[in-house]
């Protein structure tokens, strides 16, 4: 046994530590880590959300009595470009432009329900915001374009005029009523909101083209086509969970669709 | 082991019916206040289908939904002097009435017809109709978000109390004797003396399900001799289906007018003569409590479902019409609805009307009738004769083919006692009573909290089973200033609904457990002390999901975190007198002894 320890005499105290094994916690700790293993699993596999829908209908205006909601869509002869002289009117609430270029629906595609009028129908698109940077459409309505109001057409000079469909709509619990309710989250907890903003825009199934619509004609605006786009081409819809209905407002906060119609004009691009 | 005064053991057979006997492991934990602590990584395994059963089972949230298919049929027809009524019937003599109105001129000719289906049908549709829910001359202006709740309310209700006392009344059908009781009672008979199997019997005949067994006993509400309990020596007549009807007894020579024929009396069940306090049956009226608004209410078309009888409809030619105008009335339609609620209903603090746990909704429809043309007649007491309810040994006519009196408006047993609204129109003024103004009335809404009668039935402690002896139906008459269908306006002939339509959201077990509080853990509160067993008894609950081996169960969808059963329900709206047990269920053969 050769002699490879050296011991010298200290100077001072010194001291060992000695390692023990301790595999036993605190009290408590473990039980920690327990918790945050089920918020792991819990993150994991997810627990159970909620994504059932209410139904919110148009809230009553006239001492509760009325209920409808009115969209009226006016389209622009296009055959005569915005300009400074371009006025109100030559926004009209019909199908019908012959003289448009394109023309519009034929009194004839309208009144025999031909697949280009009946695949054509006006899109209600709900965002979160009006910033279109950042905004999320998280729902859509879409309203047919055999619900709505008539006007006096004729198909055959060799018959008397018959009625055929406008873009009116009066939306209510009875009659037409595809468009009138907004189904959204039941749960406000899952996703709390509770205010939109509604654009609008028409597909056009003879061109296959989305037209879209502003909330005012570009008529009134002194630059026809620099503007404000959060202005003019939303309104906001505001639901109240109390009630299950909601209201329209203009961008000055006024309600708006109840009694008089809710416009929308077709937007030219210059 | 600071728990092991809590520990009971149970063998894994007695959990529930068809559990089977498992090894059981128990781990004995040490006493300690320290946890190891598990260093490095940890594993765990996940159950997706444990998960989603965990989930299930602690969802107390139930969104009840359900699709009526209504079924009707038109058939009182009548007349009115009322022009926005008498301008919108479907006309059963529009020719004869034309006819005379043109040679006459006069302008009060009766045009007969029924009411449209408009003025029964879950959602009106006649929103515009000029005259008579638009001007000029409208009987109401119609408000569209009221179309689904002109007619009928919709509520979702469960069975929240019993009611002892309630007076009841049925007539038996052989001898059209009137049987009077209070249903806490029981079960009212007629004595009919029989020979059946060749023995002297006493048949007891019942107007209603007897529920009763061979061998099990019935207590008299008369006795003989100082007893008035009875062994139960066999069922029915010689006539088809008279089991559930008729009980017997051995007439072993019982002397005396007791048993004579044509006696009268109530009868409880009772299961074990040894304890009959335990094991007696109690009769009752169940009330249920409403647990929604009428505007939690979502009734929709069911998409492009209709019935199979289809609509009936017809031209009415301008010709034709007291009013000159052309239109088509509409006698019966076929659509179907679908119910659902934007309420969410939570069960578990719920207890029903036996103090258990809750496992049945019911879908409440109540006629509200706001167009007016029921009901209307004053009941001297400055309100009107409203809605009237009773149990279907109510329905049948009587032996004249008329209401049983039990439907009567001098019978206050049958108010329901919803209240009444009333209105009268401008243009109503000189059509009513003494030239004046129609009163039109209607059932107003029933609120949140409500309590309004149920079904009849019969509950047992020892066999801790509710049984519905007998379904409520409610029944609507015309209000003859408005709409007059005959000259009887003290008992009318009219239409009966059933009220309440039961959804199944839990189920107990089909057998009975039972146990003692010092040996068996989770004995549940709404268990029965048997004085019969000594111990306490009860039903299981089963889980959500869980079907035994005998179909007994539930399994409806799980998701969102909340339950959505659903039940189809064939609404009827019943004329008098109309057959109105649509299921015939056909008995099995029987087999004697020597087959």
């Amino acid at each position: 046994m050769s002699n490879k320890f050296l011991f010298t005499i200290p100077k001072g105290d010194k001291s060992i530590d000695l390692p023990i094994e301790i595999k036993w916690d605190f009290y408590g700790r473990d039980d920690s880590i327990e918790l945050y293993e089920e918020e792991v699993l819990v993150d994991i596999i997810g627990v159970a959300k909620d994504f059932e829908i209410l139904r919110f209908s148009h809230s009553p205006y006239i001492s509760n009595q009325k209920t409808e909601i009115k969209y009226d869509f006016y389209f622009y002869d296009s055959s005569t470009p915005v300009s400074a002289s371009t006025v109100s009117t030559d926004w009209v609430n019909s199908y019908l432009f012959p003289n448009a270029n394109p023309s519009g629906f034929s009194s004839t595609q309208i009144y025999y329900y031909e697949k280009p009028f009946t695949k054509s129908f006006f899109k209600l698109d709900f965002y979160d915001t009006k910033d279109t940077q950042s905004q999320t459409n998280y729902f859509t309505i879409i309203i047919p374009v055999q619900q709505g109001a008539t006007e006096s057409a004729s198909i055959s000079p060799l018959r008397p005029n018959v009625n055929i469909r406008k873009p009116s709509y009066t939306l209510d619990f009875v009659g037409d009523k595809e468009g009138f309710f907004i189904y959204w989250l039941k749960n406000e907890a899952f996703l709390n909101i509770d205010t939109f903003y509604m654009s609008a825009k028409f597909f056009d199934g003879r061109l296959g083209v989305f037209v879209k619509m502003m909330n005012e004609p570009q008529s009134v605006l002194s630059d026809k086509f620099i503007f404000e786009s959060s202005r003019y081409f939303y309104n906001k819809v505001v639901l109240d969970y109390t009630t299950k209905t909601y209201q329209v407002f203009d961008y000055l906060d006024n309600r708006i669709g109840a009694g008089t119609p809710i416009k929308w004009y077709e937007y030219i691009n210059p | 082991m600071g728990n092991r005064q809590d520990i009971r053991v149970i063998l894994g057979s007695l959990r529930y019916k068809s559990a089977p006997n498992t090894t059981l492991l128990f781990n004995v934990p040490l006493i300690q206040t320290e946890k190891e602590n598990v260093e490095f990584d940890r594993s765990i395994d996940v159950d997706l289908e444990q998960v989603f059963d965990d989930e299930r089972q602690n969802s107390d949230i139930i969104r009840p939904t359900c699709k009526f298919s209504l079924l009707f049929q038109n058939v009182y027809s009548g007349f009115t002097n009322y022009p926005p009524f008498e301008n919108n019937l479907y006309y059963l003599n529009s020719a004869s009435a034309a006819a005379l109105q043109c040679l006459s001129g006069a302008t009060t000719i009766s045009w007969t017809g029924v009411p449209q289906y408009n003025e029964f049908d879950f959602i009106r549709t006649d929103y515009n109709v000029s005259g008579y829910t638009q001007p000029p001359n409208e009987h109401l202006t119609f408000i569209p978000k009221s179309a689904s709740s002109y007619n009928w309310n919709f509520f979702v209700s469960y069975g929240y109390e019993n009611d002892y006392t309630k007076p009841m009344r049925a007539t038996d059908k052989k001898t059209n004797i009137i049987l009077n009781w209070i249903v806490g009672d029981g079960i009212p008979f007629i004595i009919e003396n029989t020979v059946y199997n060749g023995r002297n019997t006493v048949s007891f005949r019942c107007p209603v399900k007897h529920g009763m067994s061979v061998g099990e006993f019935v207590k008299l509400s008369f006795s003989y001799n100082g007893t008035d309990l009875f062994q139960i020596d066999s069922l029915g007549v010689s006539t088809f289906g008279s089991e559930e009807y008729v009980f017997n007894i051995i007439d072993v020579g019982y002397l005396g007018g007791t048993f004579d024929d044509g006696v009268t009396g109530t009868a409880k069940r009772v299961i074990l003569q040894d304890n009959e306090l335990d094991t007696i049956s109690t009769y009752y009226v169940r009330r249920n409590k409403i647990l929604t608004e009428s505007e939690n209410a979502v009734l929709v078309k069911a998409g492009f479902e209709q019935n199979i009888f289809g609509e009936k409809k017809k031209y009415e030619s301008s010709g034709f019409t007291p009013d000159k105008v052309a239109r088509v009335s509409v006698k019966e339609g076929s659509q179907s609805y679908t119910l659902s609620f934007n309420k969410d209903i939570r069960v578990n603090p719920i207890r029903d009307n036996q103090k258990r746990p809750i496992t049945e909704l019911f879908f409440t429809v109540i006629y509200k009738g706001y167009f007016g043309w029921m009901f209307g007649i004053p009941n001297g007491s400055g309100s009107y004769y409203g809605l009237k309810q009773g149990w279907e040994f109510n329905l049948p006519l009587n032996s004249f083919g008329a209401p049983d009196y039990w439907w009567s408006n001098s019978n206050s047993n049958s108010d329901t006692d919803f209240p009444m609204g009333s209105y009268t129109t401008p243009i109503s003024s000189g059509y009513g009573p003494a030239s004046g103004p129609i009163t039109f009335t209607y059932v107003e809404s029933i609120k949140e909290g409500d309590i309004v009668d149920g079904d009849c039935c019969e509950w047992n402690d020892y066999d801790q089973k509710e049984r519905v002896i007998s379904n409520i139906f409610h029944k609507l008459t015309f209000n003859p200033f408005s709409f007059r269908i005959g000259v009887n306006t003290a008992n009318q002939l009219g239409y009966y609904y059933q009220p309440h339509h039961v959804l199944t959201t839990r189920v107990y077990s089909d057998y009975i457990e039972d146990g003692d509080i010092r040996s068996v853990v989770g004995i549940p509160d709404y268990s029965h002390f048997s004085t019969t067993k000594n111990l306490f008894i009860w039903r299981d609950l089963y889980p959500y999901g869980f079907v035994d081996s005998g179909g007994i169960g539930v399994t409806y969808p799980f998701l969102n975190g909340v339950h959505y059963p659903f039940k189809n329900i064939i609404f009827r709206i019943i004329p008098e007198g109309t057959n109105y047990n649509e299921q015939t269920i056909i008995a099995e053969p029987t087999i004697d002894p020597c087959e």
